[in-house]
């Protein structure tokens, strides 16, 4: 998954740590709040602030990847948690078993304060449902093209670009199949890049091995990407890993730019969500509603190099096109046809049964 | 409980005998311990740089065969041209060469054109070998060893990361760690036109180098980052492909110099982490590839458990502690033997002195020992000659002075006291045996005018005389004394028939009238007797005396010169 590769890379504890112990469990009428999260969204300073304010004690679960955060939440049917943090994309296996409860914007008045893009609930897919709404957005990483100011003078403005004969062997490219697909669609000017129609498949696989012709090389891990970067000349890549890379590559002294293509750029969203199970919901409420305030935003940007859904992106304009992710229902197709291609096939063989 | 000297000195003398053996054993023990750990390290870094050196003989190796396969004109001919007699013959040529390095897993031409499209291929698959052709070739122009290679010059190899291999449809290679080499395919005229790869199987290839060590050896194999390759946990190998790296220098926290490039050798004994309870000894070392490659080198390590190593030192350490025992075990003995020798000869003068001091015997005394012992010995030997001696006179002194007491001094016969001792002991006889006494009380007549008429030294010689007659006239039974002036007693034991003791009475009487010589004079004495019997005369003393002495009193007035029994009437015989 796209989210857990990204945390992969930057997410040095592995060990799931039970913040704050036991204590709570001894202190009797104060309120408990059970938080589960990646590491960064709900560092110490920022609970203790919360704590403060509303009295009661918070604690907080670290996962670090998609399965732990699933592994948690539903084995005892979301018991054990008030609130957590997922991605729209992961988020639908929750709603379809029922583990999620939903939110009361008006008991949030901080979401006033996000940015236009997050403003309307249901212009994002996935967290509105049946008319109710399930999930606030919190944090999100876009995935831009990155190009050698050197080599392209002039910034592209096109997914397109990445097939340009004019870069051939000077493209970096994402190792992913289920990316890689929806990068494809939308050079193709398909409307649903997460949604393949059965006609779309014959000329999408012509595109990814044009797009494979055309490349360098493909990278999985940020640092492989870096160094290929600059040790092999590459003019253009793929930022899987999104405005992160594009400042490690700056802070290596690249003289790089970042654009988001016209097509839109494929950009992961994680949201806090309730569980069906909350005990407090108004107490987790005011959680999410904290959240939305200037300290932890900042925290997710200057400790964690995030982008918060309250200030604007140093490194997205305003009329950027975002498409957030959701679970393509052909993954498997995708990743299994892919690892054709990446392979060297041709298409009549990546087609073969 | 109090300890005598010899327990002291056996314990004192035990306990640093035990001491000495065990501290000693001990040093020995650590000391062959930290050799053995010490050769063992050296063996292994010098089984690590064999190794070493035989993965780059292996890959010289794989180099010579990708130079022969690279510049033979059946090479150059398929590259240029597709042509199916061309391309059967060099897949027949990489077969060959298949078949002889089981650890190779794929040999391909590749194009440099196209894309990098295959040309020819073969396979690894299950036991055999697979000739891969038409749609199956694919296009490799996007992978690293391609686009690397043939930047390369003719004769130069290409050595790829060695990564886990998911190019789909390699075969018995897909999924499997590899390493690639590559080799150009140059023609003198046209430049490089393809080149010439070769698959590893990284374990099996490792397998066959690391095949003669030792079976607790384990090998360890990282990249110039420290990424796990090879490791006992497959788990832990390639943890960039699944997503979770695993470092050999967070296994081994004593690698990260030789990580870094600071060092390229390390021994190290790994005890901490997944190796706190099974210690390794490990030894490490990195090297760099010789040949152009993205791989920044090469960490090399082999382990074996430190317990292994230590059992050695353990039947080692078994061998100390038995002889330490023995040498313990000897020096109690020895601690017993110098004690009893130190303490015998003090024990004896120690005897010695008790049974001087308790009934004043001598015991032998180590008088001839030289040491300190013996000087005591001899002082003491000394000393109780000396006591020994003052004894004995103070002993004479006693006697002397008991016989002064009970005799008389001019006659030397028993003096009154003595004569009352023995009248008692005799009385006390008697009345137990029944068997009777007789007393005779005898007396000098006239003795006043001998002593008046020729002087006291007459006197002094007749009584001498007669007390010499009397004792010569008695049975040793029988006690002659002088009770004092001319008064004699005579007590004949066992001796109380009347008319015997008449007849001795007359014979004594008859013995002592014999005239005495003194000084040319004749002096002619008589003699008046009062006897008394037991118990017919009494049963006392006193009375048995008394009726002696007034026996001899009714002699004396009777006429003297006689005797008279206690119950005579008249003085026997008269005649005398």
């Amino acid at each position: 998954m796209l989210l857990q590769t990204y945390f992969r890379n930057w997410v040095r504890q592995l060990a799931v740590v039970t913040a704050l112990g036991t204590l709570a469990a001894t202190a009797g009428a104060q309120p408990l709040l059970r938080v589960l999260a990646w590491p960064g969204y709900a560092d110490p300073d920022v609970v203790k602030v919360f704590e403060k304010r509303t009295g009661a004690k918070v604690e907080v679960t670290y996962i670090d990847s998609d399965e732990a955060l699933w592994a948690k939440l539903h084995t005892n049917q979301a018991a054990d948690f008030d609130l957590f943090a997922v991605n729209t994309a992961e988020l639908q296996r929750y709603l379809q078993k029922g583990l999620v409860a939903e939110i009361d914007p008006s008991a949030i008045p901080n979401l006033g304060r996000q940015l236009p893009r997050f403003a309307q609930a249901n212009k994002i897919p996935g967290i509105v449902q049946g008319g109710k709404r399930y999930a606030v957005p919190y944090t999100y990483a876009e995935m831009g093209l990155i190009y050698d100011r050197g080599q392209i003078s002039s910034p592209p403005t096109s997914i397109n670009v990445l097939w340009d004969p004019r870069y051939l062997g000077k493209v970096l490219l994402y190792n992913g199949g289920a990316h890689n697909f929806s990068l494809a669609a939308l050079s193709l000017g398909y409307t649903t890049p997460f949604a393949i129609q059965p006609t779309q498949w014959a000329p999408l696989i012509d595109r990814l091995i044009a797009l494979r012709r055309n490349a360098l090389t493909f990278y999985t891990q940020l640092d492989d990407s870096i160094a290929q970067f600059q040790s092999r000349k590459v003019a253009l890549m793929f930022a899987n890993y999104g405005s992160q890379q594009f400042q490690q590559l700056q802070a290596a002294g690249a003289n790089v730019g970042y654009i988001v293509p016209q097509e839109g750029a494929l950009a992961w969203l994680d949201c806090w969500v309730i569980t069906r199970s909350a005990h407090d919901s108004a107490l987790a409420h005011a959680w999410i509603n904290y959240m939305l305030e200037d300290h932890p935003g900042q925290v997710l940007v200057s400790r964690q190099g995030l982008s918060n859904t309250t200030s604007a992106s140093p490194f997205l304009g305003p009329e950027d096109k975002l498409l957030w992710l959701q679970p393509p229902a052909d993954v498997d197709r995708r990743n299994l046809l892919w690892d054709r291609i990446y392979s060297g096939d041709r298409a009549n063989k990546v087609l073969a049964p | 409980m109090k300890f005598g000297i010899t327990a002291r000195i056996t314990l004192a003398l035990a306990l640093a005998g035990a001491l000495v053996a065990s501290l000693t054993g001990y040093y020995a023990l650590s000391a062959s311990r930290a050799l053995l750990v010490q050769s063992a390290q050296d063996e292994l870094l010098l089984s690590t740089q064999v190794l070493a050196r035989r993965v780059v003989v292996a890959r010289q190796e794989v180099s010579r065969n990708l130079q022969v396969l690279a510049s033979h004109p059946i090479t150059l001919a398929a590259v240029q041209r597709a042509d199916t007699g061309t391309d059967m013959q060099l897949a027949t040529l990489f077969n060959v060469l298949m078949e002889a390095n089981t650890g190779y897993l794929q040999i391909r031409l590749i194009s440099a054109a196209d894309h990098g499209l295959e040309r020819v291929r073969v396979d690894r698959d299950g036991a055999t070998t697979r000739t891969i052709r038409g749609n199956d070739l694919q296009e490799k122009g996007h992978f690293n060893y391609v686009f690397e290679t043939l930047k390369l010059k003719a004769g130069e190899t290409y050595l790829s990361p060695i990564a886990i291999n998911h190019e789909a449809g390699s075969h018995a290679g897909l999924d499997l760690p590899t390493v690639t080499l590559a080799t150009p395919v140059v023609d003198a005229q046209m430049g490089v036109l393809g080149l010439v790869v070769i698959n590893l199987d990284l374990n099996a290839t490792f397998d066959l180098l690391s095949a003669d060590l030792p079976r607790n050896y384990t090998l360890y194999l990282a990249n110039g980052q420290g990424d796990l390759l090879i490791h006992p946990d497959p788990s832990r190998t390639f943890g960039f492909d699944k997503g979770r790296r695993y470092f050999v220098q967070d296994e081994f926290p004593g690698l990260h110099d030789l990580v870094g490039g600071a060092v390229r050798d390390k021994l190290l004994l790994a005890n901490t982490g997944a190796h706190a309870a099974e210690p390794l000894l490990a030894a490490f070392i990195a090297r760099g590839i010789a040949v152009r490659s993205n791989e920044s080198g090469i960490v090399l390590g082999l382990t074996r458990p430190l317990q292994a190593v230590l059992l050695q030192s353990d039947r080692l350490g078994r061998n100390i502690v038995r002889l330490v025992l023995l040498v313990s075990l000897g020096c109690i003995l020895l601690a017993v033997l110098v004690a009893r020798a130190l303490t015998r000869p003090i024990n004896s003068v120690i005897t010695a002195v008790h049974r001087f001091s308790n009934d004043n015997q001598a015991s032998p005394l180590p008088v001839d020992r030289s040491d300190e012992i013996g000087v005591l010995a001899r002082s003491f030997a000394r000393m109780q000659g000396q006591i020994r001696q003052q004894l004995e006179v103070l002993k004479d002194n006693q006697d002397e002075l008991e016989h002064l007491a009970q005799h008389d001094t001019l006659t030397g016969l028993p003096n009154r006291r003595r004569f009352m001792d023995r009248l008692d002991m005799t009385l006390e006889r008697a009345k137990r045996t029944s068997d009777g006494f007789a007393l005779l009380f005898i007396d000098i007549d006239r003795f006043k005018a001998i002593n008046d008429s020729l002087g006291h030294a007459a006197g002094d010689a007749v009584l001498l005389a007669v007390a010499q007659r009397l004792a010569q006239s008695t049975r040793k039974v029988d006690t002659a004394a002088r009770l004092g002036g001319d008064e004699f007693v005579l007590m004949l034991d066992h001796f109380a028939d009347h008319d015997m003791i008449a007849s001795f009475t007359e014979k004594l009487l008859q013995t002592l009238k014999a005239p005495i010589a003194f000084e040319g004079h004749t002096v002619h004495v008589e003699f008046s007797v009062g006897i008394a019997r037991f118990p017919e005369d009494g049963d006392t003393a006193e009375t048995l005396l008394h009726n002696a002495d007034s026996a001899m009193y009714r002699t004396k007035t009777g006429g003297r010169n006689g005797y008279r029994f206690t119950s005579d009437a008249d003085t026997q015989p008269s005649l005398l």
